[in-house]
């Protein structure tokens, strides 16, 4: 390490030069350009959790995770993945994993995660998701645990088809529900709502010109909401470029945020017009399949956690949650941090998870 | 590092990152205004007008070339989606016939775990550590 140089001094010479040269020791040591490879390796690193696939349909993948511990909860757990992203944003790297906590706190875990749809999934809509493909997995681990009763934990959109699925099946199995950062009132979301109550905005014509809507514009959709965040991070990424540790977790990060998964383009419709344009499900008027979902009509327990600093789904689009849902027993927890430090923060291992195993534990035997 | 501290690209770029939230604020401010909405909207529907001009019209073009258009990509797409759909089903059939044979085979009380074709289930009998209330 060269000598400290105090602010305002000019570095010497030969501070440079051994500067210098410990850049350009380390950028070889690397293998130059070091940025890309290690983007390389990091395509093999995540998402790997022991994981065996236990049913498929249309786009969704049911996955059962193999148990870290000899004795597990009674009550399995079921993580409902938003349809709009991918799922091993959960089981980001070892150490920085979700599921990987919940195995080793002893939980027994299964996964409803999605794969990109394709022309021939264009028809599913919020009923399919919410309702037939929920149904199903948790039929299916049902069977797979031996076990009547699941808990839900839905992340994001995943956590709107839990909320909508424990209201119509409000007599069903689901023996506890845990949202995180679930949106039910699109007025807290004014960007899309502004955007999809433009008269100019024809989402019907839109989606039956494209069938599937890209991820691409998924994609920029979501930027749109913090539009200089990627720049940001580039230029964080350059000033920690020493920092293994900080260089690995930014592209893992980044490499996550931008393969955004493409959305049938019949979900697209049914949210912009019930969810975006008539904010149904705050007022209760939202119908799925005929039936009409009455979130106060959800008695289990529920927790609801939310970011502090979300800017894709703010707390002013989930706060409502709490209040609406009818459970007696039910909690919520705002922590620092984003939409995503909930699920893949480094801090969230020490924080926030402790807190949702202290709740859950409690009611999963 | 204190290298850094001299470093005015590094000052520029912890002045971005601090001040990028405000900036992106501005952005997503104007962006919901009606006039951008009602903008942004015609021009998807332009855009959408055009991709079908093109398409319709590169097809030809392409194919005279003797060269595979968007559409023929999407089909390859979807018969390699088809094919991971078809491997994930073979996965969840090997999985279902091992645990059927793990039934059959199960170690009568006393067998030793090794026999059985599948690791044994754990017990669903963990209780809440006594500090979490």
């Amino acid at each position: 390490m060269t000598k400290s140089t105090k602010p305002g001094q000019i570095p010497a010479p030969e501070a440079v030069e051994a500067s210098i040269k410990k850049a350009v020791d380390r950028a070889l040591s690397r293998n130059i350009p070091g940025l890309a490879l290690q983007q390389a390796n990091l395509d093999l690193d995540v998402g790997q959790t022991p994981k065996e696939v236990v049913y498929t349909r249309d786009s969704m993948r049911l996955y059962h995770y193999h148990a870290m511990t000899p004795e597990i909860y009674r009550v399995p757990v079921l993580i409902v993945m938003s349809p709009v992203a991918r799922g091993y944003i959960l089981d980001l790297a070892k150490g920085q994993s979700f599921i990987e906590y919940l195995l080793l706190q002893g939980y027994d875990v299964y996964l409803m995660d999605w794969v990109p749809p394709r022309r021939e999934h264009a028809h599913l809509g919020m009923r399919d998701f919410a309702l037939t493909l929920l149904d199903e997995s948790i039929a299916q681990v049902q069977q797979d645990s031996g076990e009547q009763e699941v808990s839900l934990i839905g992340y994001c959109m995943g956590g709107l088809l839990a909320v909508m699925n424990a209201a119509i099946h409000h007599d069903g199995p689901i023996k506890n529900l845990v949202c995180f950062t679930t949106p039910v009132n699109a007025e807290g979301m004014p960007l899309y709502k502004a955007w999809a109550d433009s008269d100019a905005f024809d989402i019907d014509r839109i989606v039956d010109a494209l069938g599937i809507i890209p991820g691409d514009m998924v994609n920029a959709s979501i930027q749109a909401l913090r539009p200089l965040q990627k720049q940001a991070n580039q230029m964080q990424l350059l000033n920690n470029v020493e920092n293994d540790a900080f260089v690995k977790a930014s592209l893992r990060f980044d490499r996550w945020a931008t393969e955004q998964l493409p959305i049938p383009g019949e979900l697209a419709r049914d949210m912009v017009r019930d969810f975006l344009r008539g904010n149904l499900l705050v007022k209760n008027e939202y119908r799925l399949d005929d039936k009409l979902i009455e979130l106060g009509k959800i008695h289990v327990p529920f927790l609801h956690v939310a970011a502090e600093y979300d800017h894709i789904v703010p707390t002013a689009a989930s706060s409502d949650l709490i209040g609406l849902v009818g459970s007696k027993d039910k909690s919520e927890i705002v922590v620092r941090g984003g939409h995503v430090s909930l699920v893949a923060g480094g801090n969230a291992v020490y924080r926030l998870w402790p807190q949702l195993d202290n709740w859950l534990s409690l009611r999963s035997t | 590092m204190t290298d850094e501290k001299m470093n005015p690209v590094a000052l520029w770029r912890d002045w971005f990152v601090k001040s990028e939230k405000a900036w992106s604020q501005a952005l997503t401010e104007m962006m919901g205004d009606e006039k951008f909405s009602k903008g942004m909207g015609r021009y998807m529907q332009e855009a959408l007008h055009t991709h079908r001009m093109f398409s319709e019209g590169m097809s030809q073009y392409l194919a005279n070339l003797n060269l595979p258009s968007r559409s023929d990509v999407l089909d390859i797409s979807d018969r390699l989606g088809q094919i991971e759909d078809t491997l994930a089903a073979i996965q969840v059939e090997l999985r279902e016939q091992r645990i059927q044979i793990a039934r059959t085979t199960a170690p009568h009380a006393g067998d030793s775990p090794s026999n059985s074709a599948r690791p044994a289930k754990p017990a669903r009998t963990k209780r809440p550590p006594t500090s979490a209330k």
